[in-house]
């Protein structure tokens, strides 16, 4: 039985900046809105496939530091970006395939998430986009 | 046009020019020092003043 088990070799880039080193959670998920087409003499609900809806959701540590995680994210609010994920850092491959969402909207970002004695991590969602995944 | 180099190893060898491709958002590379801009290749003829 084959799954996929990640421990330090993901990568993700936002906006072409490599984050993999300031991340700890990435998900990306791939959805197309559901349009009901059910009609008079059917006996169940029936849909069919509208627009792309994605989202990739990142967890990551919050840096201030020059070229970091608040350099690469501030003036990316309000606007469109691109995000990568991959599996490994091993070559693009059908098994380690590279998936690319073109034209996220990246709505809101925690500037401060402080807790006593704990490293500040921030929680961010990209929606929309075109989503993509290449295998070389 | 605008030739931009890479000035942070988080999007590549520090020095080699960056090629953004479609939906990079270039205004916040800038913003953040990813990279710089190395300006527009402009002629380096100058004109001179008109003799009267």
């Amino acid at each position: 039985m084959a799954t996929s088990t990640y421990l330090s070799n993901p990568v993700v880039t936002v906006n072409a900046v490599d984050l993999s080193d300031q991340c700890t959670a990435a998900t990306i998920t791939k959805t197309v809105e559901a349009l009901e087409s059910t009609a008079f003499g059917g006996v169940a609900r029936v849909y069919v496939g509208g627009l792309q809806a994605n989202e990739v959701t990142l967890t990551l540590y919050n840096s201030f530091a020059s070229t970091e995680t608040y350099a690469t994210l501030n003036a990316l609010v309000g606007t469109s970006t691109n995000i990568t994920i991959k599996p490994t850092s091993a070559a693009t491959s059908a098994t380690n395939p590279i998936f690319t969402l073109t034209g996220c909207y990246l709505e809101s970002l925690p500037l401060i998430n402080a807790s006593l004695g704990e490293l500040d991590t921030i929680d961010l969602t990209f929606t929309g986009g075109v989503l993509t995944s290449a295998t070389s | 046009m605008t030739k931009y180099i890479i000035e942070s190893e988080k999007i590549g060898k520090i020095g080699d020019e960056f090629e953004p491709t479609e939906g990079i958002n270039v205004a916040a590379l800038l913003e953040g020092g990813f990279i710089s801009t190395a300006g527009e290749a402009k002629s380096h003829k100058v004109k001179s003043e008109p003799k009267e």
